[in-house]
């Protein structure tokens, strides 16, 4: 085992992905000889030449406009948009052909690129380097997408998206990229299974569903808490995996959901209407959301009201079991 | 005047954590203006020099070259002249600030008074009042009664009409002790419902659960043995219609049960291992002096074990209406924690169910569990002729940790040979 | 080989401060004017260092420094007349501070207390835009507007070299040549889109790509603020009446980082900077005026005190600048709000008060 931050452990990964397969590359703004913004792709072309890690025009529909073409052609693309926020202009591309083309070409065309995108607060940053996209591709059938919390699911996942023939959004957790956790880069990971929910620390009392960067929270939550709190990462927000929520809402009969974007029409409303439908019986309090609230993202001396934070999670926790 | 005013180290890349300290490009001594370069420092993302926040003389430098550092941390001591600002908190990350400690921990809560403005179906992500239901929602339209969905369950499971009952929780909810008290009472049925058969996941609470739970845990942890015999109950049988004859005016009612118990309380005071516990911390073994005699008790709740307390102390009349009274307070729901807690040997009835025998699992904490299948004519070898008599067939499960193959089978024996002669055994006994 | 590329460009005024014709424009300024732009370089200059310096002591989030693009950014703001609409990028200090912006309404967004800072409609200056190109179409937009009302305005619409890979900025080329907008595409080509240099998606000059769509374009020499003027002026004339769109590209180069988050020696040589810095567009004008006698050392030394005092408000402006409070992040989200929204404010509201001393019953 070896210790990693979430970003070297990308970077590991993608390493190791692409010493697997000849036919992976990277493809982004400043991924070359900058090795990326946050680093995660550094020293990666010195390694592998500037055809296989390719810095691109600074134009997002390019690059994900490109790599649907790469995909044709046999290659896999993981490329990266630099900012949640920066992934917009190529939204069409990743909504209209990224999702659509195996179906369109009745399974004769797969699309297994990789769109790597940073996203979430707490950094401290100037507008549209905050935002958690992650709804609306949720919402897009054709997509997967998983987001990694700490550095081992970090150098797993990114290394299983890669292998997965659909096309995947991998969102990065990026206030959490400095965090360092055991490694074990021995491991092959490629054929593991990332599409599942994890059980991080167990709890009797209330059961919390988080996912990428609050999971931190969450689980520091449940340690500061006074309550027995278990603490489920979601991981796969597509296809979600609830299967170990529902069986642990069985046993707690109490379920929170905690995400940093805004809550009408996100994750947390999915997760609880499917918890009601399953556990309806169990549930002693409704399903309680702990989110960013629906407003912009706010100018970086506010986020720290806007991100849900131990203390809003402790809250809801009481609120659920005083229901 | 002056004062010290010292320098934390800022995030200076949007999220970064720490830095590595790669130079001081001052020295204490020095006298230095506002932005100039004071240190280089390496972050995961650049190289960068730091300029000085103040106007002053470096008097210390808090960290070395070669050391990683947590942003927020001091890392120089600067005298200011006529510091005329407050030594206040110096910035460190914009929309945070210094990291006041190291580990999360709950911000304190000032108390809420009472006259917290309740609002109605506050939305989901809000603070609740202290009061976390409002009145407008108690004031619920006639008709909907008011009960979480597991509580709904139970009405449904007890066959409890759920707009019948009386409520008595918070705001008119409908509570579990409601649908039980109800059940109890014989409240009309609900209509049975015609639906068309189905598949459902049922959630697990209360009694099952704990249920559910003990023996999981019991099965994973204690290697269990179980052993039989069966025992010719003539003797047996005549025993308890005497002594329902005999106490028939007092309303103690005696029951095989009672007469079983009688002889496994016997073979627990002939054979103490039978009372004691496994202690994983030693290993040790709990020995009991009182004998706590659990009676696994089918009720309406499920499975309840009550438990006689120092059973051994009884006399056989006491014991009859100990179990009496336990079985008749779980049955209607009235047990107390205490009354189906502290048990260190249990008996338990299968035979009600028609049942011959079978392996009882051990309660948690306990060694031993006693079953009795039901009484039944069979052929039954008597001085080398075949004839018919009641038998029942005892099942003995036990702790095979705490007790060998030998010392389980001489307390089967012991609680067999008292039933086939109860009497002669009480003589014996008292002889 | 800045020599070569500039060859093409427009220039009144060499590096070594000497004034020089070209055939096609030319400008003529008074001594108060000329003094007047090289005192708002400096002073611009000395914000930008100081903002940079307050991010490198945690008072701002972020900082992305204008260092080296003062004289297209200040010569082409002075081109325009205050009815006319200006689109900054994020890294136009210069022409904000010309368009009367104030440094802490600049600095609020740094400082990470607003997503905007000032009134664009007062100001008829439009907010940073941080989405790269977005403003490029709403200046086309913008401009359409103008033109439907006849109005006697021009627009202009900064961009980097970077954003012109984007689709917006091209689709916003469409726009101006198809609809003949009034408007100048004012592209500062500083070398770096981050650490991409720009000659390796340009394979032709970016000023020659406005031919491709059907209008004008001009190289100037982005550190010469003579040039930067009469270049634009003569842009948004010809498109106050009716000659359609232009595109400018100042040819300059970004003497710092991209952002403070960025680091430039991972990717660029400093022999580059040495070269550029010989081609600062603050000291040419300096001696320019020195040589010509339009201004002396106590003149120098007055806008020197000036930018020193400028320093000490933007430290101390930045340092008193407080968080709004946290109920403010509603306000805005729609022109009234909507019933959930006021829901959400006040349970943001309870909850904080939650933790207040002094609440106990």
């Amino acid at each position: 085992m070896t210790e990693l931050t979430i970003a070297k452990a990308l970077n590991a990964g993608l390493r190791r992905a692409m010493e697997h397969d000849s036919r992976v590359v990277l493809m982004g703004e400043d991924i070359g000889r900058l090795g990326g913004v946050f680093r995660i792709t550094d020293g990666l072309q010195k390694d592998f030449g500037e055809h296989r890690v390719i810095d691109s025009p600074l134009a997002e529909s390019a690059i994900v406009g490109a790599a649907v073409g790469l995909a044709m052609r046999g290659y896999r693309p993981v490329v990266e948009i630099q900012f949640d926020g920066f992934v917009y202009p190529a939204f069409d591309q990743i909504v209209s052909q990224v999702a659509k083309t195996l179906r369109r070409s009745e399974g004769a065309v797969r699309m297994p690129v990789v769109i790597r995108i940073p996203y979430g607060g707490g950094i401290g940053a100037v507008e549209h380097h905050s935002e958690s996209p992650e709804a609306y591709f949720v919402h897009t059938a054709g997509l997967r997408v998983l987001t990694p919390s700490d550095p081992g699911a970090a150098y797993r996942t990114i290394q299983q998206a890669i292998a997965c023939d659909d096309p995947v959004v991998y969102l990065e957790p990026k206030r959490r990229y400095w965090d360092k956790g055991e490694v074990d880069l021995a491991a092959d990971v490629r054929s593991g299974d990332p599409w599942c929910s994890r059980l991080l620390r167990e709890g009797t009392d209330v059961t919390v569903a988080c996912y990428g960067p609050m999971v931190r929270t969450c689980l520091e939550a449940a340690s500061a808490a006074d309550v027995s709190v278990e603490v489920i990462d979601l991981q796969s927000l597509s296809p979600l995996d609830l299967d170990p929520v529902a069986a642990s809402v069985e046993r707690t009969g109490h379920l929170v959901v905690v995400h940093e974007a805004s809550k009408t029409g996100g994750l947390g409303a999915e997760v609880a209407a499917r918890i009601t439908e399953r556990c309806f019986y169990s549930l002693e309090a409704p399903v309680l959301r702990v989110t960013g609230y629906d407003v912009p993202y706010p100018a970086s001396r506010l986020e720290e009201h806007f991100l849900p934070d131990l203390d809003r999670v402790l809250d809801a926790v009481d609120r659920s079991l005083a229901w | 005047m002056t004062s010290i005013r010292e320098f934390a180290l800022p995030d200076v890349g949007e999220g970064l954590t720490e830095a590595e300290i790669l130079r001081w490009l001052v020295q204490p001594g020095d006298v230095v203006a506002v932005n100039d370069m004071i240190v280089e420092i390496e972050t995961a993302k650049a190289a960068v020099e730091l300029p000085s926040p103040f106007a002053g003389t470096i008097v210390e430098l808090k960290v070395q070259p070669g050391d990683v550092v947590a942003v927020g941390t001091p890392i120089v001591g600067i005298e200011t002249v006529a510091a005329a600002e407050a030594p206040s908190r110096q910035a460190v990350l914009v929309g945070y600030g210094v990291r006041e400690e190291s580990t999360p921990s709950r911000r304190r809560r000032g108390r809420r008074g009472t006259d917290v403005d309740e609002t109605a179906a506050a939305p989901a992500d809000e603070p609740a009042p202290a009061v976390a239901v409002s009145a407008a929602a108690s004031e619920a339209s006639p008709g909907v009664v008011k009960a979480k969905p597991p509580v709904r369950h139970l009405a449904r499971e007890l066959g409890v009409d759920l707009n019948r009952i009386i409520a008595t929780g918070l705001h008119g909810e409908v509570t579990r002790e409601d649908v039980r008290s109800a059940a109890g009472s014989g409240a009309p049925p609900a209509a049975p419902s015609r639906q068309a058969p189905r598949d459902e996941r049922i959630a697990v609470h209360g009694v099952h659960r704990a249920m559910a739970e003990a023996m999981a845990h019991s099965a994973r942890t204690a290697p269990q043995v179980t052993e039989w015999v069966d025992v010719e109950m003539t003797r047996a049988n005549q025993a308890v219609a005497r002594l329902r004859e005999a106490w028939q005016g007092d309303g103690v009612r005696v029951t095989l049960l009672t007469l079983v118990a009688t002889g496994l309380i016997r073979a627990v005071q002939a054979h103490p291992l039978t009372n004691a516990a496994w202690v994983d911390e030693g290993p040790a073994l709990q020995m009991r002096g009182a004998v706590n005699m659990g009676i696994a008790a089918d009720t309406p709740r499920g499975l309840l074990v009550p438990v006689v307390k120092d059973a051994g102390a009884l006399s056989l009349r006491q014991l009859a209406g100990a179990i009496q009274g336990l079985v008749d307070d779980a049955r209607e729901g009235r047990s107390t924690p205490a009354d189906l807690t502290g048990g260190t040997v249990s008996v338990t009835n299968i035979g009600v169910f028609g049942i011959d025998g079978g392996t009882p699992l051990l309660p948690p904490g306990q060694s031993a569990i006693l079953a009795m299948g039901r009484v039944v004519e069979r052929p039954w070898v008597v001085e080398g002729v075949v004839v018919s008599r009641p038998v029942m067939q005892l099942t003995l499960t036990f702790d095979h940790r705490v007790m060998d193959g030998a010392t389980g089978s001489k307390v089967l024996r012991a609680v067999a040979d008292f039933l086939a002669d109860p009497a002669l055994e009480l003589l014996v006994d008292s002889r | 080989m800045v020599d070569a590329l500039l060859g093409s460009a427009v220039q009144l005024l060499t590096p070594e401060g000497e004034r020089v014709e070209h055939p096609d424009f030319d400008i003529t300024l008074t001594d108060a004017e000329l003094r007047s732009l090289y005192r708002d370089m400096v002073l611009v200059r000395r914000l930008d260092a100081e903002a940079t310096a307050l991010q490198r002591q945690g008072e701002i989030g972020l900082w992305a420094s204008s260092l080296g693009q003062e004289a297209a950014q200040v010569g082409s703001a002075h081109s325009l007349r205050s009815s006319d609409y200006a689109f900054p990028t994020y890294r136009d200090h210069g022409v904000s501070w010309c368009r009367g912006v104030q440094p802490m309404e600049i600095l609020a967004m740094f400082r990470g207390i607003t997503n905007g800072g000032w009134d664009p409609i007062a100001r008829r200056c439009s907010l940073y835009t941080i989405v790269i190109g977005n403003q490029v179409l709403h200046a086309a937009g913008y401009a359409m507007g103008v033109q439907l009302d006849g109005a006697d305005e021009a627009v202009i619409v900064y961009f980097g070299d970077g954003a012109t890979d984007e689709g917006d900025v091209n689709e916003a080329f469409v726009l101006g040549a198809d609809y003949q907008l009034p408007l100048v595409y004012f592209c500062e080509n500083n070398q770096w889109a981050i650490s991409s240099p720009r000659d390796r998606f340009n394979r032709a000059p970016l000023y020659q790509r406005a031919a491709g769509f059907g209008f004008p374009g001009v190289r100037v020499d982005g550190n010469d603020i003579l040039a930067v003027m009469a270049v634009t002026r003569m842009a948004l004339d010809r498109a106050r009446s009716g000659g359609g769109p232009t595109l400018v590209e100042a040819f300059t180069y970004r003497m710092g980082a991209h952002t403070t988050s960025d680091d430039p020696t991972r990717y660029r040589h400093a022999e580059d900077l040495e070269i550029w810095r010989l081609r600062d567009p603050i000291e040419r004008l300096k001696v320019y005026l020195a040589r010509n006698g339009m201004a002396d050392r106590s003149y120098f030394d007055q806008v020197d005190h000036e930018a020193a005092d400028l320093a000490v408000l933007v430290r101390d402006g930045v340092r008193a600048m407080a968080a709004p409070a946290p109920e403010t992040m509603f306000d805005h989200v729609y022109v009234d709000p909507t019933a959930e929204l006021v829901a959400q404010r006040a349970g943001l509201i309870a909850y904080e008060e939650s933790f207040a001393e002094g609440l106990t019953a």
